[in-house]
């Protein structure tokens, strides 16, 4: 089932949560709205679900208006940060919550009931769960708990409120693989709220980067990624470096090498990828600076360096660890820094 | 403290046995006041209040009960009390629901109001029900002319119950279900739940002990109210005499087996309460802990 929000607009008292927001998730996809606390993306989802209402707007389920549904009539499966699962309730019960509450006509029999309860631990692999209760299981078990809940009454939507945002990060990113795996075996239209763009780049089809209440872009995971509509995009999106420089030329487009950084002009912020600085001990053709090594953090795939530019600001680097070993660097040396791949953004934030 | 210590070894020992010393002194000395206290002001009351019922036997104290006007305050209070309440009980849920979870104009109005109970004298509260139902009172005129009695009768006395009784219920719930938030009866909503299945099924048994812990105390409140109960009922014997009031008159009649044999029924009341009370804390505790682990893990990221 898709879904559509066309100028979805939402205040809280003051404050403005959503301003004129237009969303369209296809059938079938796997959708990341991510975004800042306070971007707006939590309200969007529980405005989906019916748990909000908007003030202004309309939410359309397969082309058809479902505004004025509530949250009970959507079928909508939602996952809640903090799981929500029914405390007193055991883990079957929970799951098969939703069914029992049906009216008589439309409820499954007592079997039927058990076996898609059993169907469902199998799903999310908690078999051997299933007469505890919530307090008795780790957070990533309660929340696969509280997904079998919301897939119990085979929702046409699945809607996951930071799904992962409880959990230490191993059992995060087991996890995500885990929902990215059920997706395309179950294929429903899926949309998850995040603030971790790792995650958001890692499981979805499609990203929708959000800030301060409106969409700043929405496109697959290397669209957003390799092609950022705006500089917050950029930055949400990734460690970087901000120059503020003089560019050479009229305007040079996203990803055009920026020549002759300045650290003191002002016209022109440019971008820099950690990644996408080079170090050398001599100075080499184009655009260069000095730079005075401060830190030194081996750990991991690749050497991360701090390092003091010349007019006073922190420079972050990555290099391989054999471009490491080749330079023999050491805490206070000096080396020139050569940006590769930069992009350039207006002052006003947008390109 | 030893003053034989030698010069030697003097700051270890002397500070090891001050540290050690002082502190039993005190610990002593506080639990002994404690007991003490507890003691004369609670327990020797209590045990008088039993005492002084049985002097005369047991056949004398169950012959108090007997008397039609003792039986008549007794059936008064349980029916007092059968009322007062179940009606606080639907009240303290109704407000605590909607305090602790909907925004609405004039919130904190009425959990001030919710408290006035607490902050007035109950004899304040009785006087206010006789301006207004009494003969001269506000509504007084329109009532008698319809023959409805209010004050100097059952109702009356339901009412001023009722009002002294009302913060009990509340009270518990609402910080029971502040804390648990409003996650589970959204999720019991978009799995189709209907409203009213979501109160029965998730809402209630979330704070069964809660309520159970101030209907509790509401009752054993309500069964024992005198200054309220006092003002508005006029004391007709065997008529609108609930049992506290019972209790006086017979014990201004130098009546003392009947006045303790009554009044050890409200102390036992209050024993009971004492153990249910002791019961619902240890489970609602285990079932808190259970909030507050999901709680702690939530904001542990």
């Amino acid at each position: 089932m898709s879904i559509e929000a066309r100028d979805v607009t939402k205040k809280f008292g003051e404050f403005t949560a959503l301003q004129g927001v237009d969303l369209v998730v296809r059938a079938g996809e796997l959708v990341a709205l991510l975004g800042p606390s306070g971007s707006g993306k939590t309200t969007l989802l529980r405005i989906i679900a019916g748990l909000e209402f908007p003030d202004a707007g309309h939410v359309l389920f397969d082309g058809k208006d479902i505004s004025d549904r509530s949250a009970r009539e959507r079928n909508v499966g939602f996952v809640f940060q903090h799981y929500a699962l029914f405390r007193h309730m055991t883990v079957s019960e929970n799951i098969a919550f939703g069914l029992t509450v049906r009216p008589r006509k439309l409820r499954p029999s007592k079997e039927q009931i058990r076996a898609r309860v059993h169907e469902l631990l199998k799903l999310v692999q908690l078999e051997d769960h299933a007469v505890r209760h919530p307090s008795q299981l780790s957070g990533g078990q309660r929340q696969r708990v509280a997904l079998a809940r919301a897939l119990a009454v085979e929702p046409k939507i699945m809607l996951l409120d930071e799904p992962f945002g409880s959990l230490d990060a191993k059992v995060r990113i087991e996890l995500r693989r885990w929902l990215r795996r059920l997706h395309d075996e179950i294929h429903i239209t899926t949309v998850f709220v995040t603030h971790d763009q790792e995650e958001a780049l890692e499981v979805s089809d499609r990203v929708v980067v959000m800030n301060e209440g409106r969409i700043e872009q929405a496109g697959s995971p290397e669209e957003v990624y390799h092609h950022p509509a705006s500089a917050f995009v950029y930055d949400f999106l990734g460690n970087v470096n901000l120059f503020r420089g003089r560019t050479e030329g009229e305007r040079p487009g996203a990803g055009e090498s920026a020549s002759s950084l300045l650290g003191d002009a002002k016209q022109d912020i440019v971008y820099v990828r950690p990644h996408a600085l080079a170090i050398d001990r001599e100075p080499q053709e184009g655009s260069h600076y000095r730079a005075t090594i401060r830190r030194i953090n081996l750990a991991g795939p690749l050497a991360k360096i701090e390092a003091i530019a010349e007019w006073g600001d922190p420079v972050y680097v990555e290099i391989s660890q054999e471009r490491f070993q080749e330079l023999q660097l050491k805490k206070g040396d000096e080396v020139f820094l050569r940006p590769r791949d930069t992009k350039v953004f207006s002052s006003a934030g947008r390109r | 403290m030893k003053r034989t210590v030698s010069l030697g070894s003097r700051s270890v020992p002397m500070a090891v046995a001050r540290t050690q010393l002082e502190p039993v002194l005190v610990r002593r000395l506080l639990i002994a006041v404690a007991l003490l206290f507890l003691g004369l002001f609670i327990l020797l009351p209590l045990g008088i209040v039993f005492a002084s019922a049985f002097r005369l036997g047991a056949g004398a104290y169950l012959n108090a009960f007997l008397d039609p006007d003792t039986l008549s305050a007794i059936r008064l209070t349980l029916l007092t009390a059968a009322i007062a309440v179940p009606l606080n009980m639907i009240f303290g849920i109704a407000a605590s629901w909607a305090i602790a979870k909907f925004q609405f104009l004039g919130k904190s109005l009425l959990i001030t109001l919710i408290d006035l109970p607490f902050s007035v004298s109950p004899v304040v509260s009785g006087l206010v029900y006789v301006l207004v139902f009494g003969l001269q009172g506000l509504l007084g005129p329109w009532l008698a002319d319809r023959e409805i009695k209010i004050i100097f009768a059952m109702p009356g006395i339901v009412l001023a119950t009722i009002f002294v009784t009302f913060p009990f219920v509340a009270r518990e719930l609402i910080p029971l279900m502040q804390s648990q938030g409003n996650d589970e009866e959204e999720a019991a909503l978009t799995l189709g739940a209907s409203g009213w299945q979501t109160f029965w099924r998730v809402t209630l048994p979330n704070m069964k002990w809660g309520l159970l812990y101030g209907v509790i105390l509401c009752n054993a409140r309500a069964m024992g109210e005198f200054g309220a109960v006092s003002v508005v009922s006029g004391h007709i014997r065997g008529l609108t005499n609930t049992m506290p009031l019972h209790i006086e008159i017979l014990y201004n009649e130098y009546q003392y087996v009947a006045a303790f044999a009554v009044a050890s029924l409200l102390a036992l009341l209050a024993l009971v309460t004492l153990a249910a009370r002791s019961l619902v804390e240890w489970k609602s505790k285990q079932h808190l802990a259970d909030v507050r682990l999901t709680h702690k893990e939530a904001l542990e990221i």
